[in-house]
């Protein structure tokens, strides 16, 4: 069974049409990432597939049920997001900020049980956040208010996590850890959707591969398929040079000049 | 420690609170000249005095926090959404007009203007190009409050000057009741917002944390958004219209709450009640002891006793 299985007709914000024709299926322990120039649509689609803030015809199916027939406290347990825009200061402690993702799971006013705090922690010790669970969110740098955030996410206990650029304001370390664990996250099982501009990075980590351009999809397969010259130099609009390191499987990806 | 980083307050907070308002209700009720029949005193003006400063004080204080969460502002107050324009520019005109209305009508006209400001605030924020965010919201907000004010001045310039001794001791605020008509009006429209907001204090969280994230976890924003709005609209507004447009009992209480109990509104809503409670009881028996037997505006006290305090804590923040 696939974790997502969709077939997005028209997605936009009011009468603007921003993507048409996409056809995309994620299986369990998949890892899926979206790449294409700024401005194509990569953060449109994914809040598509959340049905959130868009305008969406279409049919999204999670876990092989209908999305549009779920609650939005059901679909909750089974999604969880990591956008760019979020509110930087909050005033919560990391630990707070981490056990808000349990909300699916609360109703009306209701503390916060043993068994949440148990999954918060395990989640900021995955993310390697715990030693920050005190801080101030508002007083964290951008990269770690990414990582709680994330924790939080995976406080939800998803089958599927969409992340929109993650990595884009961590240092070479901290990307790294983020892929690493996302290997990790995908190998027990949870499905991965990434936006990223991190195709070199990245690259050695993605399944598969939605180039996204022009307000539809240019290209979709595995990494090795889809990161040509052909394909990429067009999408971007700029010479590439792309080799692949044969020892550890990485992605060189270097821009030569404007085509 | 398995909770550390969770701020919730512990149960002493909450007892300490609890006998603050106890402690300063009999004070209240028992302070201050007294006449004969000295159980009339006490039934019919001192005790629906009392129950007035709590409700207005706890509806003032939860609007604020409601308004702080979905504005993700900390500046944010009933004020901000034109409320007190609203309330006082109806209410200013039916005191200008001249007509001897009871009581109860000059109530319900200041609250009917404040929902009508807060109406129109959010009418011009979705229709702003901005569409409806907070940002549109705020800025409408206070434009109204600007344009409700600059109106009120105008009647004031052209009414009499009796008249306008009226309209300027309402707007300083005023607590004094004669029986229980007041605390009657005010208390349905109190136990309805709060009870509503305080089933939303977890998305209220959600909503601080930002709108998408808010809406990944299930929460329908628009419509809870809508439904908090009209929660705060009515707390403030009602309470307008009872004792006036009283300092900013919806600024500072959230905020010297937010101290002792964290940025967690499921802790932070309920200590907002109780500290406006506490804040607006406290003013109010000032303001009658201060210069008794007559009594200061309770707007005046409110401000002189919050605002240094509210300053003292900033500075000492730093």
């Amino acid at each position: 069974m696939h974790a997502l299985k969709m077939k997005i007709d028209s997605v936009g914000y009011g009468e603007k049409t921003v993507l048409t024709g996409i056809e995309l299926s994620v299986a369990r322990g998949e890892i899926c990432g979206f790449i294409g120039p700024n401005g194509s649509g990569k953060s449109t689609l994914l809040k598509a597939i959340l049905d959130i803030g868009v305008n969406v015809t279409g049919s999204v199916y999670l876990n092989g049920i209908l999305s549009s027939e779920m609650t939005d406290r059901q679909r909750a347990r089974i999604v969880s997001y990591l956008p760019q825009n979020f509110n930087p200061s909050s005033e919560l402690t990391v630990m707070e900020t981490v056990l808000l993702g349990r909300h699916p799971y609360h109703r009306g006013w209701e503390p916060d049980s043993p068994e949440d705090i148990e999954i918060a922690l395990a989640c900021m010790r995955e993310t390697e956040v715990s030693d920050l669970r005190e801080r101030i969110f508002s007083e964290l740098s951008g990269g770690e208010k990414k990582l709680v955030l994330l924790a939080s996410a995976l406080a939800q206990e998803p089958d599927l996590l969409l992340l929109d650029e993650p990595g884009s304001s961590l240092d070479f370390k901290h990307q790294l850890h983020l892929w690493t664990l996302l290997r990790r996250l995908s190998d027990r099982g949870i499905s991965i959707l990434v936006s990223t501009h991190e195709v070199a990075v990245g690259g050695k980590y993605l399944d598969s591969v939605l180039v996204i351009a022009d307000g539809g999809c240019r290209a979709q397969g595995k990494p090795e398929e889809v990161f040509v010259p052909e394909i990429l130099n067009e999408v971007f609009d700029v010479n590439l040079n792309i080799t692949r390191d044969s020892v550890t499987g990485s992605w060189i990806i270097l821009p030569g000049d404007t085509v | 420690m398995k909770t550390e980083g969770v701020r919730k307050p512990r149960i002493d907070f909450w007892a300490l609170m609890f006998c603050l308002i106890i402690i300063i209700s009999i004070i209240s009720i028992f302070s201050g000249p007294i006449s004969n029949p000295e159980w009339w005193v006490l039934l019919k003006l001192r005790m629906p005095r009392v129950v007035l400063a709590l409700l207005s004080g706890s509806a003032l204080a939860v609007s604020g926090c409601i308004l702080q969460s979905i504005l993700r502002n900390d500046l944010a107050t009933p004020y901000t959404l034109g409320i007190s324009a609203g309330a006082g520019l109806v209410a200013g005109v039916v005191i200008i007009s001249g007509l001897m209305v009871p009581a109860i009508v000059l109530i319900s006209a200041g609250t009917a203007g404040a929902m009508v400001a807060v109406a129109c605030v959010y009418a011009i924020s979705v229709f702003s190009r901005h569409g409806r965010s907070a940002s549109a919201i705020l800025l409408a907000g206070v434009t109204m409050n600007l344009i409700g004010a600059a109106l009120l001045l105008m009647f004031e310039y052209f009414s009499s000057a009796s008249r306008l001794i009226e309209i300027v001791r309402w707007m300083m605020g005023d607590l004094s009741v004669i029986g229980w008509s007041k605390p009657l009006f005010l208390l349905p429209a109190v136990l309805a917002g709060i009870l509503v907001a305080g089933f939303r204090t977890g998305i209220l969280n959600q909503i601080a944390q930002g709108e998408d994230i808010a809406a990944s976890r299930g929460v329908a924003v628009k419509r809870e958004i809508n439904i908090l709005l009209v929660a705060a609209a009515l707390l403030a507004g009602a309470s307008v219209g009872v004792i006036g447009p009283v300092g900013f009992v919806g600024l500072i209480v959230p905020h010297i709450m937010r101290r002792y109990t964290g940025s967690d509104y499921r802790y932070l809503l309920p200590a907002s009640a109780i500290g406006g409670m506490i804040l607006v009881l406290f003013a109010d028996l000032v303001s009658r002891l201060v210069i008794s037997p007559a009594e200061l505006p309770i707007g005046i006290v409110m401000s002189l006793l919050g605002g240094p305090f509210f300053l003292f804590l900033l500075i000492k923040r730093n």
